[in-house]
């Protein structure tokens, strides 16, 4: 690592202007821009502040060099740092470079245009050459030679002639200080003499972010610091209305007083946030913070984004009227109509927005407030937080620090203002940090657009006329927090941002090109290509459109109306390069080298756009053109990029390592753009969104719908095409942005490559499978096509490959004992007279004892421990974050209420008064020590069967715990049920006191296994279902499923919808380990019981899963049968594409997939397999997907995410009947998932209200 | 507070650890890591990602508690500035960052990759890194990255 040098020292502009051994380079404060109509806002710098320091060269060999714009992972860091060294003729290692920190950097405006390096590192570029000039007179003055006559070398004066004779820019700058204003007629070097611009340098950034140092503001800590999150009011993506700052009804803090450390709940009109001193608590209370809104309106109607942008009212722009636009169409030989859609789309960041803040309002240096931010546009955002904190601008310091690319404006300013003003109310430093769901829905989106060309061809086949008109919803995005506190009015806006790059680049002789600006619609900020990228897509798509009507190749036709020398040269060049293949309409190719009647068709498409941006008419940055090959699979309709070649005129490129990154990245997120995103909006709602608290699930009326990658998925590694980049040799012309230009005429080239391959033109993306499938379907089978690959071509659908059916219980299953006829009527004599007895109140009380010490050897202690989890006691008889085994957890039952009862033994509230005649008769009998009826929650009649030995262990195990107090609370039993006495006849008619009788036709395993599992285990008490009284029922019912605290139970038996029946080996794995290869995994309650398990000894474990193996069939090779499930299941995986397969594949793929993704923590049990897709019900899927697992039964299990906060109702229904559809497709879809959803989500917010 | 004991890189801690902190609260709040990043708290990103006993895990979905006892590798138990990790020092000499925010969720999974499989074809890479998201698109470097550092690892066995 770089030791401290002097460049990295100062602080603020004040810090360069009076330290001591240094020139420095400055500029005078830029005067305020004019305010310019429609622009987004430029703030001027303050005088007050002294000059802008460009350069600073310190007498130890080092120099800092700042600029105004930010590194947005672009590497412009790396590139400001080669122009310095080359003209100042120092070693890069020396050079300190500093972005954007409002105290010291200059004001260049925010990082936007691609103009980092094109124009705004001139100013630097000066003040590096005026700083080397100047040392190089001093040093010839120094050493009594003619500048000419010297040589400057890394930092290094030396006479040419003379090597003796050399000074080092260290030395000159000692001892003095010297201010030099930046003089704009400086000399720069000749390019020609470049020795390090126009080098591929790596990027300086990169070790520090491979070691984990501090880089990101993530990553930002100060002494003292708390965490901070905030609520955010429910109309995700609104940023005008006069709801807006007016909707907050109430909030309850009530609901957070449990949660610990909780330091301040800030409430400013709409904006709500949390400080506290974890961050986990912050998360929490952000959660269950309480809050009520009142009723809004609802965001605007986007099902048809197109409409809404013509409905939009608007105000229009005539930017260009040449020739008789209207005449040359009227004449047209063909005239040519179309519209060109453009969806919302997201930055989606991959960090999602963090900042820190300080308060320190009196502080000494002046600065009231200190901010951390990775905002791209660190002095707007200093206006803001001035204008929210009601500051003068010079009392705040915004310290910029690197953040997750954000291609534009996402929440990174919106978090700056809610970190200052919970530092504000906290009185101490808070660092807030926007969850996914947040920056999901509230990042400002990049704007749908709307394009029309009108136009045609002439006679001879050339462009008659071209009549462009877009619409742009604006891009204004003010601060959140000013917003939803009300400091700024929400008001629409409408800017002039929908002009880039609306002049198409071809010539034509009558030409009209005209903007609709209009206010927004969704809250947006400039993404990637502002309006550009959207344009360029109608461009390419109309010129290619044009070239087809022509019978013309694309590329020449586009040739011939391109008279820009340097754009035709990068065509050709491109075109070349690529192998182009001339065509005069689409190709079609069905072969696409597969064979014949193969599924995929391939095809090709050209585009080129030169990225024209800032106001109108703008200036250009790099040309870019791309030839993109694609292949589409006419059957499922998914579009896969396969090859792209870029050709890209940047004109120098300071480092062509950079640039070429650029065009990676662009590439690359420009084919995410096309393939799959588009924001999602909720569904209107009938007289807009109601009052009271946000419903979890439920986005209201017209909200930002996606909130997680799921939703809104990108592209990932499969997905990436191979890319290919020319660049043109320009190494002696301007340096030209490079961050966006190669995006620009991608989606074209994708949507001109699907017309090439399917003779379809696609004019709205993304072009997702169902979009192109539609389209294409029904497609015509080629010419000579083989009529079987064709039989299905028609659409996709559930195809379900012959698997073993649900098996049937084998014939010779030996059930259970269970109660005779004759046994039924005697019981019930007896039963009557034990209900006459109980409802006299008579049943004998066992006297109490009163143990003084322990009587039982420490080996009977432990074999009770071993048996005690067997019995799964602690798991009912320990409270959410209760002490074990003392009792008071709920259980809900069909009857009412019950509380499980304390097992220690504390006299008072416990087992201590309790001989081992009454811990038998209550385990035998169901009955207390004090003679009242326990109900058969208690699991006694299954416990009856455990011989009196191993009751002895229990009791003794129970005895030798440490008493805890803990008293019971009243159970709540609707009637007749809470009449306790009522159980005696209860007990007649269903309670076998008896212990186990083995089975003498047998094994002894067999007969063991039996004895566990319908004793102690009991198994049954979950697994069998119940009658009307809460009997098990037995014969073929008995371990046949049932339904238990919410989740389902399934069938142990034959009857089991597994698609591999279980076995004695599955049976052993899942209850050792938690999982079964073949059969899944054990969740919900089943993993508090595969916990307890863990104590039991093997032979035990086996001799219970060859007692449940014989209520199963035979299978002969499970493994096959496995392996033939999830060959069945991923046969579907083609035939189901579309929004729910993308959630699947983005949101769930990463874990679960059938041996062909990641390798991670946890086992992967193939879904196919899974029980929970095949049952007939959906409970435990759904359960699974809205709570993960936080507590799985062994650690080889891993962990799940809960996905209840992040996805909402719809998608939860369309993922789950997906992957019914996929991973079960022997089995009919589940009925009633959206009740079933809604049912279990209600079951959710009861159960979180009760905790 | 219940106290929690792990390894991380190499050093057993004992920390304080409330229930609700995840694994990944732990190691940046409690242990001042900086390498695994918040990106999503859903397993869907990869930014989180650690080893956990030598597998790749996203901290982000564990329950702090639910590592007691295990061994914790991040970023910074890799390798240093000093002494890469070779997977470090490749994604190093490939330039495979743009941002840099996914970097340790792609370092982290590859390293755990070539630990288990030392030479994998290019799609088998593609698939590992399958759940790691990048937006940058940096995608290009990163697989260059790993096969480099495939063929280093090859040459000095």
């Amino acid at each position: 690592m770089t030791k401290s040098r002097r460049a990295d020292a100062p602080l603020t502009r004040a810090e360069f202007l009076s330290a001591e051994g240094v020139l420095v380079v400055t500029r005078p404060t830029p005067p305020a821009a004019p305010p310019t109509p429609g622009q987004p806002i430029a703030v001027s710098g303050n005088p007050a502040e002294g000059d802008e320091i460009l350069l600073a060269v310190w007498d130890d060999g080092s120099a800092s060099a700042l600029h105004g714009h930010v590194d947005l992972g672009t590497g412009i860091q790396t590139a400001l740092m080669q122009i310095v060294a080359e003209e100042l003729d120092l070693g890069m290692p020396c050079i300190r470079v500093m972005l954007g920190d409002t105290a010291r950097a200059p004001n260049q405006g925010g990082t936007i245009a691609s103009a980092s390096i094109q124009i705004h590192a001139q100013p630097l570029r000066l003040a590096a050459a005026q700083a080397r000039a100047w040392l190089l007179e001093r040093a010839a003055e120094w050493l009594g030679a003619p500048p000419a006559s010297l040589e400057v070398r890394h930092g290094n004066v030396r006479v040419i002639d003379d090597a003796s004779r050399q000074l080092t820019y260290a030395q000159l700058v000692a001892g003095q200080r010297t201010v030099l204003q930046l003089a704009p007629d400086t000399a720069l070097k000749n390019p020609a003499d470049y020795r390090v611009v126009g080098t591929r340098q790596p990027r300086v950034d990169i070790p520090a972010k491979l070691a984990g140092e501090l880089v990101f503001v993530h990553d930002m800590r100060v002494p003292g610091m708390l965490h901070g999150r905030v609520v955010r009011p429910p109309y995700a993506g609104a940023d005008h209305g006069d709801f807006i700052g007016n909707t907050l009804e109430s909030i309850d803090e009530s609901s957070i007083a449990h949660i610990p450390g909780v330091r301040a709940v800030v409430v400013l009109r709409d904006f709500v946030g949390i400080v506290a001193e974890r961050e986990e608590h912050a998360e929490q209370a952000m959660r269950e913070l309480r809050v009520r809104w009142k009723a809004w309106p609802g965001m605007p109607d986007l099902s048809n984004v197109a409409q809404a942008l013509r409905d939009n009212p608007s105000t229009q722009r005539l930017l260009i009227d040449d020739g008789d636009v209207d005449g040359a169409i009227a004449r047209a030989a063909q005239p040519m109509r179309r519209t060109y859609v453009w969806p919302y789309q997201m930055h989606a960041s991959i960090g999602p927005s963090c900042a820190l803040a300080d308060w320190q309002p009196d502080a000494t240096d002046g600065f009231a407030l200190r901010v951390w931010t990775g905002s791209q546009s660190p002095h707007v955002l200093r206006a803001d937080l001035a204008k929210l904190m009601d500051l003068q601008d010079v009392q705040v310091d915004v310290i910029r620090m690197e953040a997750a690319g954000c291609y534009g404006r996402n929440g990174a300013d919106d978090v700056a203002a809610d970190a200052a003003l919970l530092a504000r109310a906290a009185g101490a430093p808070v660092r807030v940090q926007l969850t996914r769901e947040q920056e999901h829905a509230w990042e400002p989106k990049g704007a749908a657009q709307l394009m029309d060309v009108n136009g045609g061809l002439d006679a001879e086949g050339g462009i008659a006329a071209y009549d462009f008109e877009t619409s742009y919803p604006s891009n204004g995005a003010p601060t959140l927090a000013l917003l939803l506190t009300r400091a700024v009015e929400p008001v629409a806006q409408a800017y002039e941002m929908g002009d880039r790059t609306a002049r198409p680049p071809y010539t034509v002789d009558n030409l009209r090109v005209k903007v609709n600006d209009m206010a927004p619609i969704v809250r947006a900020s400039w993404l990637r290509g502002v309006s550009a990228l959207p344009s360029s897509f109608a461009h390419e798509s109309y010129i290619d459109e044009l070239a087809t009507a022509a019978g013309v190749d694309p590329v020449q036709f586009r040739l011939r109306h391109l008279h820009d020398e340097r754009a035709a040269e990068l065509v050709q060049a491109t075109a070349q390069k690529a192998g182009w293949r001339m065509r005069t309409g689409p190709q079609e190719y069905a072969d696409g080298g597969l064979g014949k009647g193969g599924d995929i068709l391939f095809g090709q498409g050209f585009a080129y756009a030169r990225y024209v941006h800032s106001k109108w008419p703008g200036y250009g940055a790099a040309w870019a053109a791309w030839v993109a090959d694609v292949e589409v699979n006419r059957k499922t309709g998914e579009v896969h990029v396969r090859r792209v070649v870029v050709g890209h005129d940047a004109g120098m490129m300071v480092n062509p390592a950079g640039v070429e990154h650029q065009i990676h990245g662009n590439v690359i997120q420009t084919t995410s753009r096309a393939l799959m995103e588009e924001v999602r909006f909720a569904p209107q709602q009938a007289g807009g969104a109601p009052a009271g608290e946000m419903v979890v699930g439920q986005p209201q009326s017209g909200v930002v719908a996606n909130r997680e990658w799921g939703g809104y998925p990108i592209i990932n590694f499969r997905q990436v095409p191979v890319i290919e980049v020319m660049h043109m040799p320009r190494q002696g012309e301007v340096p030209l942005g490079a961050g966006e230009s190669s995006s620009v005429p991608g989606t074209a080239a994708i949507a001109n490559a699907i017309f090439d391959a399917t003779g379809v033109r696609f004019r709205e993306p993304p072009f997702t499978p169902e979009v192109v499938l539609a389209a294409l379907n029904p497609l015509p089978a080629p010419a000579g096509g083989d009529a079987d690959a064709d039989a299905d071509a028609d659409a996709p659908r559930r195809v379900a490959l012959p698997i073993a059916q649900p098996s049937r219980v084998p014939a010779n299953a030996p059930w259970p004992k269970r109660k005779g006829a004759w046994a039924t009527v005697s019981a019930l004599l007896i039963g009557g007279i034990g209900v006459l007895a109980g409802v006299l109140g008579w049943r004998s009380t066992i006297a109490p004892v009163s143990l003084t010490a322990p009587v039982y050897s420490a080996t009977t202690v432990e074999r009770g421990r071993v048996l005690a989890a067997m019995g799964d006691c602690a798991v009912c008889h320990t409270a959410e974050g209760g002490q074990a085994n003392a009792g008071g957890r709920a259980m809900d039952t069909p009857f009412g209420t019950i509380y499980t009862t304390n097992l220690t033994p504390d006299p008072e509230t416990g087992l201590g008064r309790w001989s081992f005649s009454a811990f038998q008769r209550a385990m035998r009998e169901g009955v207390s020590r004090d003679g009242h009826h326990l109900y058969p929650a208690f699991p006694y009649t299954a416990f009856a069967k455990t011989s009196d030995d191993d009751l002895q262990a229990l009791y003794a195990y129970f005895m030798a715990m440490p008493p805890v107090q803990s008293a019971t609370p009243k159970s709540d039993l609707k009637f007749p049920f809470g009449v306790r006495p009522l159980m005696a006849g209860w007990n007649a008619l269903f309670h076998d006191p008896a212990p186990y009788v083995p089975v003498a036709t047998q094994s002894a395993e067999w007969n063991r296994g039996a004895y566990l599992v319908n004793g102690l285990g009991h198994c049954g008490a979950c697994h069998t279902p119940r009658n009307a009284l809460g009997a098990e029922q037995g014969g073929s019912a008995f371990l046949s499923g049932a339904m238990v605290d919410g989740w389902e139970a399934p069938a142990l038996t034959g009857l089991s919808k597994a698609a591999v029946p279980w076995t004695a080996d599955a049976l052993y794995g899942y209850l050792r380990h938690g999982h079964a290869p073949s059969n899944g995994t054990a969740g919900g309650p089943m993993a508090d019981v595969v916990r307890e398990l863990q104590q039991v000894p093997d032979e035990d474990i086996r001799a219970m899963s060859t007692y449940l193996a014989s209520f199963n069939p035979a299978v002969p090779d499970p493994p096959a049968l496995a392996a033939q499930a999830v060959q069945s299941a991923a046969a579907n995986k083609g035939r189901l594409l579309g929004a729910p397969q993308r959630l699947f594949d983005n949101a769930c793929a990463a874990c679960h997939h059938d041996g062909d993704g990641p390798t991670l923590l946890g086992v992967n049990t193939p879904l196919a397999l899974n029980s929970n897709l095949t049952s007939d019900r959906p409970d435990n899927l759904l359960r699974t997907i809205l709570d993960g697992v936080r507590e799985p039964a062994t650690k080889d299990i891993g962990f799940m995410p809960a996905f209840g906060d992040a996805l909402d109702d719809a998608q939860i229904v369309e993922l789950a009947g997906y992957m019914r559809a996929r991973f079960a497709p022997q089995a009919a879809p589940w009925p009633t998932l959206a009740k079933d959803v809604a049912r279990l989500r209600a079951d959710r917010a009861a159960n979180a209200l009760n905790r | 507070m219940p106290e929690l004991s792990l390894t991380v890189n190499a050093r057993a801690v004992v920390v304080d650890a409330t229930r609700e902190a995840t694994l990944l609260h732990v190691l940046r709040n409690e242990l001042g890591l900086n390498g695994p990043k918040y990106g999503c708290g859903l397993g869907q990103c990869g930014a989180c990602t650690v080893w956990v006993d030598g597998v790749a895990a996203r901290s982000c979905v564990i329950p702090a508690h639910g590592a007691a006892g295990r061994k914790i590798t991040t970023l910074e138990g890799l390798g240093t500035r000093a002494a890469w990790h070779p997977v470090q020092a490749a994604f190093e000499e490939a330039q495979a960052a743009q941002c840099g925010y996914c970097l340790n969720g792609m370092v982290m999974q590859a390293a755990a990759l070539l630990a288990r499989e030392p030479h994998p074809s290019e799609e088998r890479i593609r698939a590992e890194l399958s759940g790691n998201l990048c937006r940058c698109g940096t995608h290009v470097e990163i697989v260059r990255a790993v096969q480099l550092a495939a063929s280093r690892l090859a040459a000095d066995a």
